[in-house]
Formats: C-alpha cells, structure tokens, sequence
C-alpha cells in the first residue's frame, strides 16, 4: 500500500507490516488483557494480504485483509509513526 | 492607441491576490472569458470560490482599476459571479453526500451556547448570498431546526429516500422532522450514530454547495460518527465569551483536530447586550472570551453576535433573523460570518487529502 501524502512525500507499506501493527482491541488488547499479535507467533498468508482499504473521514484508514478482519482504524498519525 | 493583448490584461490581474488562499487570481483559475475587443473594450467574468465572498467588492474594484490603467483600454466590464468548489480536490465524489461540495459542522462542547441558532443563521446567510443550502439537525435528542425554520412537517418519501424539507429556500432535515410532537428520542450510543448517518445516506440531498450540520453538545458519539462518515470541510465552534463556555469549546476544537477536521474558526455568541430602555451595553456573559481563546489555539476568530431578544423571538417564530430582520445588528453580525465561514472553507477546496494505493 502507497500514500501520497499532503505534502507530496510517499510512503510505502507491506501487508505484513500493517498486520502487526493493528491497533484494533483484539489485535492490541484492552482492559490489562493482552491481545492476540502478543500471543501469536506466526500469521497465516491470508492474514497479512490487503484485501481493501477505505477512508474514515479524513484522519484514518480502516485496512481489510484476505481473512476479513478488518476492525483496524489506522489513524495518519499511526501510519506516518510506522514510517519513522 | 492600439488594444492591450489578453495577455497584458491577465498581468495586471496577477497582481491582484487573494487574502485568504494567498495567491493571486489569475493562478487561481478565478479570471474566465475574457474577451479584448479592437476597440480596447475589455470584458472577463471573474469567478469567486464562494458567493458569500468577503472581499467581493474589492476584487471588483481592484480589477476594474488595473485593467482601466493600462494603455489603450477604453471600458473594463466585470461579471461577478461564483462557483464553490469541492473540498480537497477529489478526483472522485464521495460515495457518501456526492452531490454536496462543502460540509461544514457548526459545533461547541458544551450545551446551550446558541449552536442551532448560529446554524440555522449561518446557512440562512450562505442561502441569502446565492449558494445551495442545506442543514442538516444532527441533534437527535433535542432537535431544534423544525421549531427555528418553521418547518414542522413530516418528510415526503421517494424512491425508499426521505425528500428534505424544504424552507427558506434551504433543504434541510432534522430528527425533529422525523419524530415529530413530544415524543423523545430514547436512544442509546449507537442508535444516534446509526440515526446520524441514515440522515446523510437515505436522504435525497442532491446538490449541494453548502451542507451546514448541527451537532448536538459533546464530544462523543455524534460528532466522532459525523468525522469517520463524511470528509468534513472544516468545523466551526461556537461558545459564549465565559470561560465555563470556552473551556469546553477548546475540547471540542481539540476533539475535531484529532480527527484531522480543520477548524474553520470561533464564534463568540450573546457577546453583548443594548438595553432597549437605557441604550446601554450590557456584556452579561463576559466579553472576548472567544476571540482570546482562538488567540491561543492558532485558529481565527469568526466573530461575535449580539444578544438579542428579536434573534430568539425569530427563531421561536419560524423564520431566521437574517432573513426577517435583515438590517438588525445580529443579523448582520451572522452575515459577516458566514462570509467569514465561507472563505475558510474556500481555502479547504485547494487542500488535498492523503491519496492511498493498493497494489
């Protein structure tokens, strides 16, 4: 995944390392519970392919993979931290 | 003496800029048709982001007199007219409001500040400059667009869509209208969300320059509904000038610019009071709150309003001060910021959001 940002400048994502940086309650956690990406090793193929991607409003992106979870909201901020 | 060449003409123009977008006309695109006749008659249509224009005479003037100053020229015409463009150059509409260039959120935190008042004056105003538009009651629980336009009735339905209602020449659509009488909305969350978005998506809005949204108080399920659904041109925030009111505005703004929502600016409503009997001026809620407040957040200063027992009087009776007392000062007070709000979001359409590719 590529995003063209406002000032022009690219950045560029793999399925993979959007994965793992989830930032959904299950994936991540909540209530002191920890969440599935700490108790997990591996993920399948299907699990780390992008299957769509669509605008919330204008400060985030909800990210679906192949398997069909898709309960991610990638705020701008959170991408453009993954870059740094 | 011969006619200047188009290219002369556009020239001079270039020299003319806007304040707001801080480039000059010509770059804009806002100089059409310009036609130079042999005779040095010079004729252009100069085209406005926004009919709510603040600087509209000035442009005018501006160009008349740079283009009558060149050599050769014999009569300059102007047409004024204006044409709002989408927010953020999208490349496509959104699947969501297609038809509707600019939406703007009239918000404030905390609860009884004026909001629906500023709202419903504010697309009254936008509507009295020559724009389509429409206003959308996002207050599920305590709508008061109906009671304030004069509109209490039932929408029509067409084609499994609700048609909004229209008054004052504006569409709009209010839970109220939905639920009308004394029945409450008894709501959870959720429900207000699902409520918030069926008004955008199963309502017939067509096309729209302007789509004004009243938010209810808060900062929580409504307004974070209305920031995922709809790439929001921009938020205006109305508070009144005490700081138990402004403190709560600034959490509101700051609410908004998490989402990434621009805020187009504070309003500070019942800023002052003339007494009808002494002549005095009265600033029972304080004064300058607002204008301080924005100060501090970087974010401009849209204006005050004046309490005014005619703007509530109005208001009870179903017709915007704007349009029924036109010539008082808080009518003129909401025209000066709509003008305001409308050149804020001009600035919106020439912003482009993040463009995201999948391969």
């Amino acid at each position: 995944m590529e995003i063209t940002w406002e000032d022009g400048s690219k950045s560029t994502y793999t399925g993979e390392q959007l994965r793992w940086a989830c930032p959904c309650a299950e994936c991540r956690g909540e209530a002191g519970m920890q969440g599935r990406l700490a108790r997990v090793q591996t993920l399948s193929p299907a699990e780390l392919r992008v299957r769509d991607v669509t605008l919330v409003g204008q400060y985030a992106l909800q990210i679906a993979f192949e398997s069909g979870h898709a309960t991610g909201i990638y705020t701008f901020s959170l991408l453009k931290r993954l870059m740094a | 003496m011969s006619a200047p060449t188009s290219q002369q003409v556009l020239d001079v123009l270039g020299h003319i800029k806007d304040p707001d977008l801080g480039r000059d006309v010509v770059s804009l695109g806002m100089i059409k048709e310009l036609d130079v006749s042999a005779e040095g008659k010079v004729t252009f249509t100069f085209e406005l982001t926004t009919p709510a224009c603040p600087v509209r005479d000035r442009f005018k003037s501006q160009a008349e007199d740079a283009v009558g100053e060149l050599p050769g020229v014999t009569g300059v015409e102007v047409r004024m007219t204006a044409n709002v463009r989408p927010a953020f150059m999208r490349p496509k509409p959104s699947e969501i409001l297609p038809g509707v260039k600019q939406t703007i959120a009239v918000a404030s935190g905390k609860g009884g500040v004026g909001k629906s008042t500023v709202a419903v004056n504010l697309a009254a105003a936008l509507r009295k400059s020559g724009a389509s538009v429409g206003l959308l009651d996002a207050d599920i629980y305590g709508p008061s667009v109906p009671v304030m336009t004069g509109s209490k009735v039932v929408p029509r339905q067409s084609n499994g869509r609700l048609l909004p209602i229209d008054a004052h020449g504006m569409k709009l659509m209010s839970f109220g209208h939905i639920n009308p009488g004394d029945e409450p909305t008894i709501y959870r969350g959720p429900m207000v969300g699902k409520a918030i978005e069926a008004m955008m998506v199963q309502v017939d809005w067509g096309r729209l320059d302007y789509l004004v949204i009243d938010l209810p108080p808060g900062t929580g399920d409504a307004s974070l509904t209305l920031a995922q659904a709809v790439p929001l041109t921009g938020v205006a925030i109305v508070c009144t000038p005490q700081d138990v009111a402004t403190d709560i505005a600034v959490k509101a703004l700051q609410m908004f610019r998490k989402l990434n929502v621009t805020p187009l600016g504070l309003i500070e409503n019942m800023s002052w009071y003339v007494c009808p009997s002494c002549g005095h001026r009265h600033e029972i809620f304080s004064h300058g709150g607002a204008e301080s407040a924005a100060k501090r957040l970087g974010v401009p200063f849209l204006g005050a309003i004046p309490l005014e027992e005619s703007i509530r009087e109005d208001a009870d009776a179903g017709t915007p001060v704007v349009i029924s007392r036109p010539e008082s000062a808080g009518a003129k007070a909401f025209v000066e910021i709509a003008s305001q709000v409308a050149a804020r979001t001009s600035i919106q359409s020439f912003r482009q959001l993040p463009v995201i590719n999948v391969h």
